[in-house]
Parts: structure tokens; sequence; C-alpha cells
């Protein structure tokens, strides 16, 4: 199974576009920051991807990086086709997809909510879902979820007899 | 009957007299919702001029605990995130994760997993077809499709021990295999809901009043449809043939033989007829599996390691599902250790409940939100996850 | 982040509700129009009348359709025809001035908590909570979760709580039934707790939602009203009600998209 060649024209087009087929009906393409929007605009232009999949982040604390990732179908070649971007941890900014895409409008304010990045254009970059939160952007890495929630909320402090018997024979719970 | 339709133009905002407007909250404590969930709508007289979805009532960070669990763990989670219908959860989840390690679950496992995706579907319409009716005010509909979805429900737990969170569908296969005797107890109950669907469609799609109200309510052109990201049923009551178990096949779905319902339209009656024809087509594809799970044998699981001590080599997948909402999607990366890394789940609401519902509620009457956002089948715990 | 008061303490002991009884009341001073004494202090004429009250009450319960979490989906097949709870008189009503049983159907996320609050607040006395699953016994399946709360009782007084994720239609009917026969025989008074014990609750409101968390219903006025103001109805927390400049609409204000309804962009 290889790149059809229509979609491998156009990838050449684009300087410094590496891409390969991860699986059956997914190719992986790994774009500059800066090309990005050129490269979803020919694909949707010549390609037919017109659909807007999703588009996840992933955070590199390590490398302090975040990674953005645009899945695109197109029903012309029955291929959907993941662009990976990377764009550095500080200041966390890129550019929105909006005008071409408008689910995009959903994803990007999403992100924004979740990891803190800012895209430049964005329909709205208002809270949706955490309204109520004032703490970090909670899908971070750095942000420990558990440690959170054991300091904000309290849980029945659960001692039944068995346990108590089977600490008294020296056993009882790992931590 | 058709003067009625003749709804006039959405006012210009900047032409309303600011006395005439009116802010009103639906939700999320409310019966014409479904689920937990609000719409911020701006009225002038009973036209709405703008809309604002609200979400977040049933956010439980399941991202971030997905990435705290080992890859079996999720399997527990997952099925939560999409209440009516979580069994496409499940095994997009599944599928992911076999993407990521390279693993194939065994035929015999794949025909299980259809077998369930589509009785799952079933269910799923028969609550929606309830929850639809009960919209403009037809009470009987919901009684009806409930108590059938438990007859099927009465199947799951039969097979899975559980009635709507399953735990079934694992990377590598399902759990277990089929007891003795539910592929006969699963005909007859498909028998039965053949028996049974005229008299759905008559109460339902025979009523003057539901064809008046639901015709050329939240109405949409294919071309809207597929600029806002509309999927699943929704898409193609607007004429567009678009199914992921045809576009972007996966399991067993190439050997099977259904056809893809479309409907012209694309307003309510059109959503509720593709879903009609939807349980007609599942019922179709389950005939077909049932004597196929009788002769087939062999395993249900490919031998997997400890799920204690399963590390995944480091890899990322995308699986998408056709559930009855929709496009389902997950984006599973692993760094190559015992847990995910990230998780990241496209609900089909995450359009339909947010951006689409907006789009359709613009100029519409305040009567129609119920149905509008019932006919778009938006389930608020996709979007919040 | 602001700077939230600690977690509340832990409640204080039960010896304290029934002591308080008389004494408050006494120390309530004026406007007592429906004390609610402690079953023990009832006359004979009072505890006739509150017999055959709680005996129709019992008879004809109204469940606020407010479909809080994921459990919700196992309440259609319980009123719909297969379990029938309406035989039973139970029956869903939309508006929390109506209900007597708030039913909690899972996890609460805080944005869902505080909206269960102002319902529950406005339901009017006697009314009765059910936690229904594990999520509102001690987090459920959630237990790590940064967005959900781990127990439901330490916001609201619960009567009785349903083990299950989800629990089955047979588990809820087996709840309602209990409930029922609780309410019959006098037993479900977890709301008197609510005014014997606010601080304790609201304690733990703040807790989460900030020292200004406030509620349009004068939940202390109540109290004293039934004749159920006591020790642990006034604290530091009420303290800090009083002193609280923000009412609940200008806190919605505040948190609500900015995205509000001003012009859209046109497509």
């Amino acid at each position: 199974m290889t790149i059809p060649a229509p979609l491998d024209e156009v990838l050449g087009e684009l300087p410094l576009v590496a891409a390969r087929l991860t699986a059956p009906r997914r190719v992986r393409v790994d774009a500059r920051p800066e090309n990005l929007p050129a490269l979803l605009e020919l694909l949707k232009g010549r390609l037919g991807f017109f659909h807007l999949s999703a588009i996840s982040c992933v955070d590199w604390l390590e490398e302090g990086q975040f990674e953005l990732v645009y899945h695109v179908w197109s029903d012309k070649l029955k291929l959907l086709l993941s662009a990976h971007v990377r764009i550095p941890r500080e200041p966390g900014e890129y550019v929105s997809i909006y005008d071409l895409h408008e689910p995009a409008g959903f994803f990007e304010r999403d992100i924004h909510e979740m990891f803190g990045v800012v895209f430049d254009g964005a329909l709205s970059l208002d809270r949706f879902i955490l309204t109520s939160w004032d703490g970090p952007p909670p899908m971070r890495k750095d942000f420990d979820a558990r440690k959170y929630a054991e300091e904000t909320f309290s849980t029945v402090n659960y001692h039944p007899d068995w346990l108590k018997d089977i600490e008294a024979a020296g056993g009882g719970l790992e931590e | 009957m058709s003067d009625l339709k003749q709804i006039p133009a959405i006012p210009d905002p900047d032409a309303i007299e600011p006395s005439d407007v009116y802010d009103l909250y639906f939700g999320p404590n409310h019966p014409g919702i479904e689920g937990n969930y609000s719409i911020r709508v701006r009225l002038s007289g009973d036209r709405i001029i703008e809309a604002v979805a609200d979400g977040g009532y049933l956010h439980r960070g399941f991202e971030k605990i997905m990435e705290e669990r080992l890859w079996m763990q999720n399997i527990a989670l997952v099925p939560r995130i999409c209440v009516p219908d979580p069994v496409p959860m499940e095994e997009t989840y599944a599928r992911s994760v076999e993407m990521i390690g390279g693993l194939t679950p065994p035929e015999r496992a794949q025909w299980i997993r259809v077998l369930m995706l589509e009785t799952s579907r079933i269910c799923a319409h028969l609550f929606t077809f309830g929850g639809n009716a009960a919209t403009v005010g037809l009470y009987t509909n919901m009684f009806w499709g409930v108590t059938m979805r438990d007859l099927f429900l009465d199947i799951f737990e039969e097979i899975t021990g559980a009635r709507i969170y399953h735990i079934y569908i694992t990377p590598g296969g399902v759990r277990r295999d089929l007891p003795d005797g539910v592929l006969d107890r699963l005909e007859a109950l498909l028998d039965e809901l053949e028996r049974r669907m005229p008299q759905f469609e008559d109460l339902f799609f025979n009523n003057a009043v539901v064809i008046n109200r639901a015709s050329g309510t939240g109405s949409m052109s294919a071309e809207q449809a597929l600029a806002w990201g509309a999927t699943g049923p929704n898409l193609r009551a607007c004429g567009v043939a678009s199914d992921i178990r045809r576009d972007d096949p996966y399991l067993v779905y190439p050997q099977l033989d259904f056809d893809i319902v479309t409907e012209e339209g694309g307003d309510a009656l059109a959503r509720m007829m593709v879903r009609k024809g939807e349980v007609v087509q599942s019922v179709r594809i389950l005939r077909q599996v049932i004597p196929r799970l009788r002769e087939l044998k062999g395993p249900v699981r490919c031998p997997l390691p400890n799920p204690l001590a399963w590390d995944l080599p480091a890899g990322e997948a995308y699986a998408r599902t056709e559930s009855s909402k929709g496009e389902l999607a997950f984006y599973t990366v692993s760094s190559g250790g015992p847990r995910p890394y990230r998780v990241h789940v496209r609900g089909a609401s995450s359009m339909h409940a947010v951006q689409v519902l907006e789009h359709l509620l613009t100029g519409a009457r305040i009567e129609d939100v119920a149905q509008i956002m019932f006919s778009l089948d938006a389930c608020p715990p996709e979007v919040d996850r | 982040m602001t700077d939230k008061p600690l977690k509340a303490n832990e409640r204080p002991p039960a010896g304290a509700e029934e002591a308080a009884g008389p004494a408050a009341r006494d120390a309530a001073g004026p406007g007592q129009a429906c004390p609610a004494p402690s079953p023990q202090e009832r006359g004979v004429w009072r505890k006739i009348m509150d017999r055959f009250a709680d005996h129709c009450r019992a008879r004809s319960l109204f469940v606020l359709h407010y479909c809080t979490g994921c459990g919700a989906i196992e309440l259609p097949p319980t009123i719909t025809s297969r379990f029938d709870m309406e035989r039973v008189g139970i029956t869903p009503m939309v508006t929390p001035r109506q209900a007597d049983i708030l039913l909690i159907t899972g996890y609460l996320s805080i944005k869902t908590l505080k909206r269960v609050i102002l319902s529950y607040e406005q339901m009017p006395a006697p009314k009765y909570v059910l936690g229904f699953g594990s999520c509102t016994i001690n987090g459920g399946m959630y237990w790590n979760s940064y967005a959900t709360v781990k127990r439901l009782d330490q916001y609201i007084p619960t009567d009785l709580f349903i083990a299950g994720c989800m629990p089955r239609p047979e588990a809820v009917q087996q709840v309602l039934l209990q409930l029922i026969e609780d309410i019959d025989s006098g037993r479900a008074n977890a709301w008197r707790d609510y005014y014997r014990n606010y601080d304790f609750y609201l304690g733990n409101q703040q807790a989460l939602f900030g020292p200004k968390w406030n509620t349009p219903t004068d939940v202390i006025g109540e109290a004293e009203h039934y004749g159920l103001a006591g020790e642990g109805t006034y604290g530091p927390h009420t303290k800090l009600l009083a002193e609280s400049g923000g009412t609940p609409m200008e806190l919605a204000r505040a948190e609500r998209p900015a995205r509000a309804i001003t012009g859209r962009r046109k497509p």
C-alpha cells in the first residue's frame, strides 16, 4: 500500500512535509507550523478533504512542545490524513483554521480550555465546559488531577471490621 | 396544512426594539433538553434570534483520568462517555489500542462485536424514537420504545452481565463467548420487533400532528450539513450517503449486505425516518450475523499478556466508528508504557449539540427547540466527556 | 486559585440534633407559624395529623425530572411500562416547587452541583434526596477526577443511597419502596438536617464554590420558621454568608461564557 498519487503530488508541492501511510486509509503527515494552513487549504481544494474530523492536542512536557493534530477525511480518496505540527509550549500560540473548516470552532475552544493554547482568529475562546474552574488548564501534564481531587474533595474513610482483622494479623492496604 | 409552514424570514437583530427581546435559559433542569445541558436563547416574540449552547454539566475529566489507568482498566471507564449508546465507545477504544499494538481480534470475536454494535444501535434508536415523540406531546411512543429496548437489554445482560455498561469488548477480542441459546432468543426478539414495526410506524409517522410539527423543523441543506460538520443520521437525512461502515470499514462490515438509508429534506421528520430505516437495516445485518455465529467456531480473544503488566509499543492510532449518533473517533497516543499517554475522544455530538444546534435554532420558534435537539440526537455526555 | 476556606470539618455528632429541639424553638423567637417538632415531643393530635399526612404523602411522590448524570438512563425503564413506578404514585415533575424527591442520578460535576443545590433549596419541605449510584456514595468510577464531587451527603442531606453502577430498575424500585415505607413511618427526616446543620453544609459548599456563595433561598429564615434552627445552624460560614455581597445571579453572570448573546459572526 502506498500513498495515492494525487496526494503524493500535492504534498510534494509544499516544502519539508514528511508523509507516510500508517494503516489502511490512514496517512500521517508531519508539517511545519507555518505550512499547515496552506496544506489544509490545498487538501480541501484539490483532493476533497472537506471533513475535519477532529483537532487533537498532545502535551509533550519533556520536550516543551504541544503537538496539534488535524484529522481530515477525504470522501474522494477515502483516506484520513492526520497532519501533525509541533508548537512550543511557551507561549502556546497558533493560528486558527475556523475560516477553512467550521468544526474547528469547537475543537479550538476545547483545546484552549484544556491546554491553554491560544488560537489567533478562533470563533471564540471563552469557557464552554470549565466555566466554574479557576485552576490551571487541567489536561496539561504538570497538573496532578489526583492530588487536586484529594485536596478539594473529601471521601469516606472506610475502615470496616474485616479490614481491622486483617491489619491485626499483620496485613493491610498498600498505599 | 402547508400554510402553517410559511414562517417569515429571520428578523434582523438590529431592527428589533430592545423591549421586544427576552433572554431565556433552557435547562439544565428541563425535560425538553436531552440530558443535562443548557441553551440560552434570545427571543423576539416566540422566534429565536440567537442561541448559545452551554455545556460542561457532565464534565468528569475523562481524558485526564484515562491517562492514569492501565490500558485494560480504561474499558471500564469508556462506555460511560456516551450513555444511551455505550457499545461503540468500547469498540472504538479497543480498536485504537489494537491498531497501536498490532493486534487482530479473532474472527468470531469480530462477528460478536458486530452483533453488539448493531443491537446497541437498535436500542439507541428505539430510545430516541420515544424521546423525539415526547417533544411533540406523543408520550405513548416513549413507553413502547423504552419497553422494546428493555427486552434487548435483557439480551445484553445475558451476554455480558450488565444492562447498560457492558465492559465486554476489550482490546484483543471480547471477554467471553456467547452463552447457549442467546442467538435463538435474539432471533425471536428480532421477529417480535419486525412484527411491531408497522405499529410503531403507524403511531409515529402516520400521525398528522407529528408530520406537521416535524416537517420543515430544523431543516438544513446538504452543503450546510457538510460545512457544519454534521455526521451520521443527521447528514444522511440531507441526502448525503456517507457512512463509516462503508467508507472506512472496520470489523467484518465489508462482508455484510446492507443499504445506507438516506432521505431528502434534512428536517426533523427526515432524520427520524433515517433512524427508522437504520433500525430496519440493523435487523437485516443481525439476521446475517446470527447464522454466521452459529456455524463459526473459534477463540474470542487473541492471546494477551497479563493486563496488569502490559506495555504497548509507542505509537498512535485514530479509530473511527459509525455510532448511532454519527462519527465517533478515538485518537490514542502511546509513549510505550502500561498507560495511555493521551486519549482524545471525538463524539458525534461535539458538532451536533453545539454548532449545528446553534445554527438550527436561529430562526426557529421556541416550541421547536426540544424537537430540534432531540431530532439531532445530541448526547451531552459526549460533548463534555 | 482564589483563596478558598479549607474543607469543612465532620458534621456535629448526632446527639446534638435531637437535643437542640425544644431549646432551639424557644430561642428562635417569634414567627413560629409552622414549627416542626421532633417526633418525641409531638402532642397526640399532632401525631395523628402527621401520621395521616405521611400516609398520604408517601403514596403520591413527585420526582424532580432533572437528569443530573449517567444514571438517568435507567429512569425511563423504571417509570414506563415494564417496571412502572407510576402505579405506586411516583411520577416525574418538572418544577422543583412541586417536587418531593430529588433523585441525584450519578456523579455530580461542580457546575451541576450548584444547580442541584439551588433546586434543592427551591423544593418545599418535606423533601427527600436519593443518591443514585456509587458516585454519590464515595466518588465511584471517578474517584480521582478533578471535576466531580465525591460525597453527596456533604452538600445536601441524603435519605437513602442506591448502590450500583448503574443500579438496575429493580434496585431503584426497592429503594423507592423503602423510601415510601420510611415516609409512612415518619423516619425520612433528613431534610430537617439541612436546617439543623446548615453551617456544616454551607461550609462545604463555600469550600467548593468560594466564600461568596449565596442562594436566593433564605435557609436560616426557613429554619427559624420551622423551629429547627439550633447550634448547628449558625456558625462561621453563615457569618461569611451574611457578609458576602454576591448573589447567585451575579455569580452566574460572572461565570457564564462571555460569548454571550451579542452579534454572531455571520456564516
